[in-house]
């Protein structure tokens, strides 16, 4: 399938990545929740609207709009989306009220904006976008399936050259709650900036929202091209992950020692197994980058890992508190390598 | 001109049967399956009809093999598809195979549970209830048991979802990354969206009239309907006569409003018009039309309008079967994808159950009675909140 070109990127995130120069200053957090640095929604959304509009749904929004306006691409050819839990707080919100309404007279807002579109449809709303819209909600693929469709899309049709692909989740009160009694995030008060130092036991959860315009063409500016992706179900070894890294490249016309791997560790021992196998074998010598230290831990995090990968390769600056091994010299490809529980993926991005 | 993508077997489970024999059964002798509440433990019951598989969850895990605690939307996307699969009647184990299924509420049902005890202190409730909440898990259980893991992806936008399934499915045989693929969608009733389509007031108190002048508002229902999409060579190779081909399809925006649908039907337009094309079909050769038509008056006057605008004022024979299923959200275009490649296969329209009058919007009316006749292509709509629309076409071979 045809490379695209990422023409557009916007990322809202716990760093401070939206309306900020690359490379950010890193922002420092202690204890396992990292919230997103919402941004004034003024110039995107009409205070009238976000006001009675849940936060996932303002900065994703947000963080769509802002992809587009910095491509200069008014309405798109199609949208493709992804989120693992959807818009989580609205759903608490509106289960809540169900519950302690016993059933009775309940506000339907909530009940509207849980549906795992609303963002996507959103972003349709305002743009007066009428194409292809879609919306991926499985857990560690969801991010991947839209970059999938964006890329049949693009071979598909002529007529489609502005995709806007994105993802975005959230971390609730709830959520927080459940994740921690399920010993899925520490318990800890540690920095943020030392969680890949050494494995432990949990996770530190995170959020965001990142959009790309993605192209046949290249643009005015591109922060670089992505290549394609490959997903894993479970694979059995760290054998068998490599085996499939290594094929992924190779259909790619590249080798191991040609990429820097931005990896997508989370911390927690009982998951990062396989990631820390291929890391220390396939990739032994390959600058090995982290990113779940700066954004937290979920479902749709490599969509932030993507923003981060095209703008070391855009900026040539890898910033220092990314790095985990190896020298930090400017790459010409990334290869975004994560697992969320049993869903591993690869993504490649290459130099524009 | 793409690939042909044939349907080589369905399944099915909803209100009105278990697998495809009984739905059939009950779509030919017009036996609706709305009905008084008797599985989900609601205040509604006794007000609301609805469209339930009328096992609980511990019947319905004897029948699908899952475990009781696992969440009735993977229960019965489990009988469905298994059906789907072994109807297909290919060896599975020779091709790349994938699972893209669809929902809305994902494990909802059990969550609410979960949610009562853990409001009212957060140190309770059992943890085994929530685990499976997000929509990608009950598609993981499935993949995994059917042996469908070289490609898994969960679609989720609204009431189109398991029409996007089957497009994505479909798209991903055609770019060659696997040779099957089991598509479609699952959701189970849960008090979330019961109160859910309760507040936004379209909700029928009694069994709903789909394009019906007096209509009042839908019926919820529950179920799952998946089909097996495969290419040319895996046809020929195994050796089996498809049902069906998948002759077109389109996704479309209305981009109007969040819940309702545009009074011109521009989204519902679109779609159909989209999946025209690509079939390289004109509107005189649709011989059927299962219609979205969830009976809200919203959405029948909006879809109606748009049939008008690309079929003209004397359009093909048309019904809505959702008085019969329900409308089953996530799973509904599965589910009637399912129905009409039955229609299809067996040259049968199946009656738009308890219609009365004529919308007095519409120059036409759907088909009331059991209407048996040759079919040659049949379209199936699917329209959902946010303004997702998407239609499919199935053709016969």
């Amino acid at each position: 399938m045809k490379p695209l070109y990422i023409n557009g990127a916007s990322c809202i995130s716990p760093q401070p990545t939206f309306g900020t120069e690359f490379p950010f200053e890193i922002k420092e957090y202690h204890g396992s929740r990292l919230a997103c640095v919402e941004p004034d929604y003024t110039p995107y959304i009409d205070p009238k609207l976000s006001r009675r509009m849940g936060r996932l749904l303002k900065y994703g929004t947000t963080a769509g709009l802002q992809a587009l306006r910095d491509t200069g691409v008014q309405v798109p050819d199609a949208i493709s989306t992804g989120t693992g839990f959807g818009l989580l707080d609205d759903s608490g919100k509106f289960l809540k009220n169900v519950i302690e309404a016993a059933e009775g007279v309940v506000s339907p807002t909530a009940f509207i904006q849980s549906t795992h579109n609303t963002v996507s449809s959103n972003i349709a709303l305002a743009v007066g976008c009428h194409a292809h819209n879609n919306t991926f909600a499985h857990k560690g693929f969801s991010f991947e399936s839209a970059l999938t469709d964006a890329q049949m899309l693009a071979t598909e049709n002529e007529s489609i050259r502005n995709i806007l692909v994105g993802a975005y989740d959230e971390v609730t009160d709830y959520s927080c709650q459940i994740m921690q009694r399920l010993g899925l995030i520490k318990t800890s008060e540690e920095s943020n900036l030392d969680l890949l130092k050494h494995a432990s036991k949990g996770t530190i959860a995170g959020e965001g929202a990142t959009f790309f315009v993605l192209s046949p063409d290249r643009g005015a500016k591109i922060y670089a091209r992505y290549r394609g992706n490959k997903l894993l179900y479970k694979p059995a070894s760290g054998a068998v992950l490599s085996s499939a890294i290594q094929g992924f490249l190779a259909g790619h016309g590249g080798g191991v020692s040609d990429v820097a791997v931005l990896s997508g560790l989370s911390g927690d021992q009982r998951r990062d197994t396989l990631l820390q196998e291929v890391n220390t074998g396939l990739f032994e010598g390959n600058t090995i980058l982290g990113y779940k230290h700066l954004c937290g831990e979920y479902m749709t995090s490599t969509a932030f890992a993507m923003w981060l990968g095209a703008m070391i390769l855009h900026s040539r600056v890898v910033p220092a508190a990314a790095v985990l091994s190896g020298t930090p010299s400017c790459p010409q490809h990334i290869l975004i390598c994560n697992s969320y529980k049993n869903d591993y993926a690869l993504i490649l991005l290459s130099v524009a | 001109m793409k690939a042909p993508i044939y349907i080589a077997g369905i399944g099915i489970i909803s209100a009105i049967g278990d697998d495809v024999a009984e739905t059939l059964a009950h779509l030919t002798a017009s036996e609706s399956g709305v009905s008084g509440m008797e599985v989900l433990p609601s205040a509604y019951a006794g007000t609301l009809p609805v469209a339930e598989v009328k096992y609980s969850n511990a019947e319905l895990a004897a029948i699908s093999g899952l475990e009781p605690w696992q969440t009735r939307t993977a229960q019965l996307s489990m009988i469905a598809a298994r059906e789907a699969k072994e109807n297909s009647k290919i060896d599975f184990t020779k091709w790349r195979c994938g699972f893209i299924s669809a929902n809305t509420v994902g494990g909802m049902d059990r969550t609410e549970d979960f949610m009562k005890d853990f409001l009212a202190d957060a140190s309770s409730g059992d943890l085994h209830d929530v685990i499976n909440h997000d929509s990608g898990d009950a598609t993981e259980i499935v993949a995994e048991k059917l042996g469908c893991t070289d490609y898994i992806t969960t679609i989720s936008t609204a009431c189109s979802s398991s029409a996007n399934a089957m497009m994505y499915g479909a798209r991903l045989i055609q770019n060659d990354m696997v040779d099957i693929i089991i598509a479609g969608g699952t959701d189970a009733l849960s008090r979330f969206t019961l109160n859910g389509f309760k507040s936004l007031m379209i909700l029928d108190e009694q069994p709903c009239q789909p394009f019906d002048e007096n209509r009042r508002g839908l019926n919820l229902g529950e179920g799952a309907g998946y089909v097996v999409l495969v290419s040319r060579r895996v046809m020929d190779s195994e050796g089996i006569k498809p049902m069906a081909l998948l002759s077109g399809y389109a996704n479309a925006n209305d981009a109007y409003h969040q819940t309702a649908s545009s009074p011109e039907g521009n989204g519902n337009y679109a779609a159909m018009t989209g999946a025209l094309q690509m079939a390289g079909l004109a509107p005189s050769d649709i011989d059927y039309i299962n219609l979205h038509g969830t009976g809200t008056p919203n959405n029948d006057v909006s879809e109606g309008t748009a049939i008008k605008r690309v079929f003209g004022d004397t359009p093909p024979v048309m019904s809505s079967t959702k008085a019969y299923t329900g409308h089953t959200l996530g799973a509904s275009a599965g589910i009637e994808a399912v129905i009409s490649i039955l229609a299809l296969a067996n040259g049968v329209v199946f009656p738009n159950l308890r219609h009365q009058t004529q919308m007095k919007e519409l120059p036409f009316g759907p088909q009331t009675s059991l209407l048996e006749k040759p079919l040659q292509h049949v379209l199936s709509n699917s329209f959902g909140f946010g303004g997702n629309c998407s239609s499919v076409i199935f053709s016969k071979l």
